[in-house]
């Protein structure tokens, strides 16, 4: 019996070959596919009967001209894209926070689907308005949901039983969290060096080294020591500075490390 | 063992003919004129070899050439310095060659122009695995020794921290830990090093070690060091005094201090001892690496410390850390802030060379192929130019 690959003619309509998800029939799919692992000294094996290309899922059934019959289908379901918004920035100005929902459509005698009570919050966080301090203490309290590349606060909420419950919660969060980070607690003033999210160069032990070290240099030397304050801000404290500021945030590179060295033999008046 | 005895064996014509022409060179000749007048074999040699053995007056045309330090003083200056394999190619070649490099150089020269009254600058030699740090704090130390600078050397401060069997508590502070062994072991070295200064330097003050001995003021070092050799369980202590006693009548006006440490990451890591009641000791209950990490401040003046990182001994760090806040954390870099990097690399092109001509006139490399062109290009890229690759891949040819 001829299989039907041989009788299709190359221009035919595939979306009728594989309308729906289906499994990989090899006499249907008139590609020479081979699949698994070959033998020794031989190939992989053919397509016909091979379990390997019948377990995995396939997307035969989602080839473009396939999707472009999808759409046109849909379009009637759908409103008109306002014209104002023709960019994505004039989207993201007006609309900041991104809503996402999925709805589930199934042959079955349920139209209910558990899943599609997900609902999906994406904010920027250059889009709030808050200051240092606030927009620290929100990254600390949301943790893992933040995303410091992108700057994207993602809140995924399926608590509730219905979508709009879990769409409410959803904003309920993002409020409470808004309000709580522009308040300060008592405690907060006991922020230690461990809790600091990025090397403060101010009053830290770097600091303490190196106005030592100077002190002792021009005690030596019987120079006048002059305040800590002139000495924080002469040109080779700044420059030191920056330099450790540098290695701690960005990690150590070999420019970050010569620059540090170069800082140091200023700072310590070492000549090469 | 059966190729060193090889080595040994094929050795002592090809020795007494170099080491003739080399006594011959380094009497009547300077390295630079050294090229005209010998025969092509020692021209050949002095590419890579110069006969410049005092440290002090290695400079830029020096660079990339060996010097060989007399074995009399290897013995005297390194009595624990050098690394094991280095130690074992000394023994088989009988001679100790040191390659001059770019950092030793770099370290020289800010050594000789340091204000002493200032306060002691830390310089941290670093690098990846077997790049040669080891090798070059030795070389800074012999150019100390050289100078007639006290060096407190100390060979692997990861020695300190794990592997110990006895562990006793200290006398002195009750929350402390002494390691007797490493104590006695570290000053009997020291004594052999630095003999003729603990004659000089006198203690400033009493010392009481037990309920009938004590050392008085005034009395000099070597009877502290002796009485830390004799008693054990006084050792860590001992060995504190001495710390103490050196870094505080180091003026400039006296003598010059010189405190190198290898593997310093050590001081501010984790150890592997544990209490009798299998809790952590951290590094700062062992009362060496108390005293220790006090030298390593910069609160005294009239000396420089020279450190090192070093992963290889390190305990729970990863074989690929080799940076200095990677392997000396945050504490240790905060302790050690400010200091001067210093990073080893590979060997260049040219270093190359010249230790691939050194093993060729060592015959160390005895296979056919390897004397040929491709042969060094396929160890140049064997081992990466990587010092310590480079000396494994060449030891079985």
């Amino acid at each position: 019996l001829t299989p039907r690959t041989e009788k299709m003619a190359v221009d035919q309509d595939w979306s009728s070959v594989y309308p729906t998800a289906a499994v990989f029939k090899p006499a249907s799919v008139p590609l020479p596919i081979r699949m698994g692992y070959p033998v020794k000294r031989g190939v992989p094996p053919p397509k016909e009967g091979n379990l390997e290309l019948m377990k995995i899922p396939n997307f035969l059934h989602l080839t473009p001209p396939a999707i472009k019959k999808h759409c046109a289908a849909l379009r009637d379901f759908c409103t008109e894209w306002p014209s104002a918004l023709d960019s994505d920035e004039k989207c993201e100005r007006h609309f900041p926070i991104e809503v996402e929902t999925v709805d589930y459509v199934s042959a079955g005698t349920s139209i209910r689907n558990p899943k599609a009570r997900v609902v999906t919050l994406r904010v920027k966080l250059s889009n709030l308005n808050l200051d240092e301090h606030a927009r620290k203490k929100l990254v600390k309290l949301v943790g893992e949901r933040y995303c410091a590349d992108t700057d994207v606060l993602t809140i995924t909420t399926d608590r509730c039983p219905l979508r709009r419950q879990n769409y409410d919660y959803g904003i309920h969060l993002l409020t409470v969290l808004y309000h709580e980070s522009w308040k300060t607690e008592k405690w907060e003033s006991e922020k230690s060096e461990e809790d600091m999210e990025e090397y403060v160069w101010e009053n830290s032990r770097s600091q303490r080294n190196a106005l030592d070290t100077l002190l002792r240099i021009k005690a030596s030397e019987n120079l006048s020591p002059g305040t800590e304050e002139e000495l924080l801000a002469s040109e080779v404290v700044k420059n030191y500075r920056n330099s450790v500021i540098a290695l701690k945030n960005e990690g150590e590179t070999e420019r970050n490390m010569s620059q540090y060295k170069e800082c140091v033999k200023k700072l310590l008046n070492i000549q090469a | 063992m059966l190729r060193s005895l090889k080595g040994l064996v094929c050795h002592p014509p090809k020795l007494d003919h170099a080491s003739a022409l080399h006594t011959a060179a380094r009497g009547c000749l300077s390295a630079a004129g050294s090229q005209g007048l010998q025969a092509p074999a020692e021209r050949a040699r002095a590419v890579f070899c110069t006969s410049e053995s005092d440290p002090a007056r290695h400079s830029q045309q020096h660079e990339g050439r060996h010097y060989s330090i007399p074995l009399e003083e290897v013995k005297v200056v390194f009595p624990h310095g050098l690394p094991p394999r280095f130690q074992q190619q000394i023994k088989t070649f009988n001679e100790a060659c040191l390659m001059v490099r770019k950092p030793a150089l770099e370290l020289f020269t800010y050594l000789q122009n340091s204000n002493l009254a200032h306060p002691a600058v830390r310089y941290l030699i670093y690098g990846e695995r077997g790049t040669g740090k080891t090798m070059t704090l030795c070389h800074v130390v012999h150019y100390c020794m050289r100078q007639g600078w006290l060096v407190l050397h100390i060979p692997d401060a990861h020695l300190w921290v794990k592997n110990c069997r006895e562990l006793l508590q200290s006398s002195y502070k009750k929350e402390r830990f002494d390691q007797p062994l490493q104590a006695a072991f570290w000053l009997k070295n020291f004594k052999t090093s630095n003999g003729h200064f603990l004659q000089e330097i006198k203690t400033q003050r009493k010392y009481v070690w037990g309920k009938r001995e004590s050392t008085e003021e005034g009395r000099p070092l070597g009877e502290v060091v002796e009485q830390g050799l004799a008693r054990a369980r006084v050792a860590c202590d001992a060995v504190g005094v001495v710390l103490r006693e050196v870094r505080q009548q180091c003026r400039p006006g006296s003598f010059r201090l010189l405190v190198a440490v290898d593997g310093v990451n050590a001081l501010w890591g984790r150890t592997t001892l544990r209490k009798e009641d299998k809790s952590p000791v951290s590094p700062e209950e062992l009362t060496l690496v108390y005293n220790l990490r006090k030298m390593m401040m910069n609160n005294w003046n009239g000396g420089a410390i020279v450190a090192t990182l070093s992963q290889t001994g390190s305990l729970f760090k990863p074989s690929s850390a080799y940076l200095p806040q990677e392997l000396l954390g945050k504490e240790g870099f905060d302790a050690l802030d400010p200091f001067v990097p210093i990073p080893v690399p590979n060997y260049s092109p040219m270093e190359f060379e010249s230790c691939y001509s050194y093993y060729l006139d060592r015959k160390w490399l005895q296979h056919e192929k390897a004397h040929t062109e491709d042969g060094k290009e396929e160890l140049r890229f064997l081992s990466g130019s990587n010092p310590r690759q480079l000396e494994r891949l060449v030891a079985p040819l």
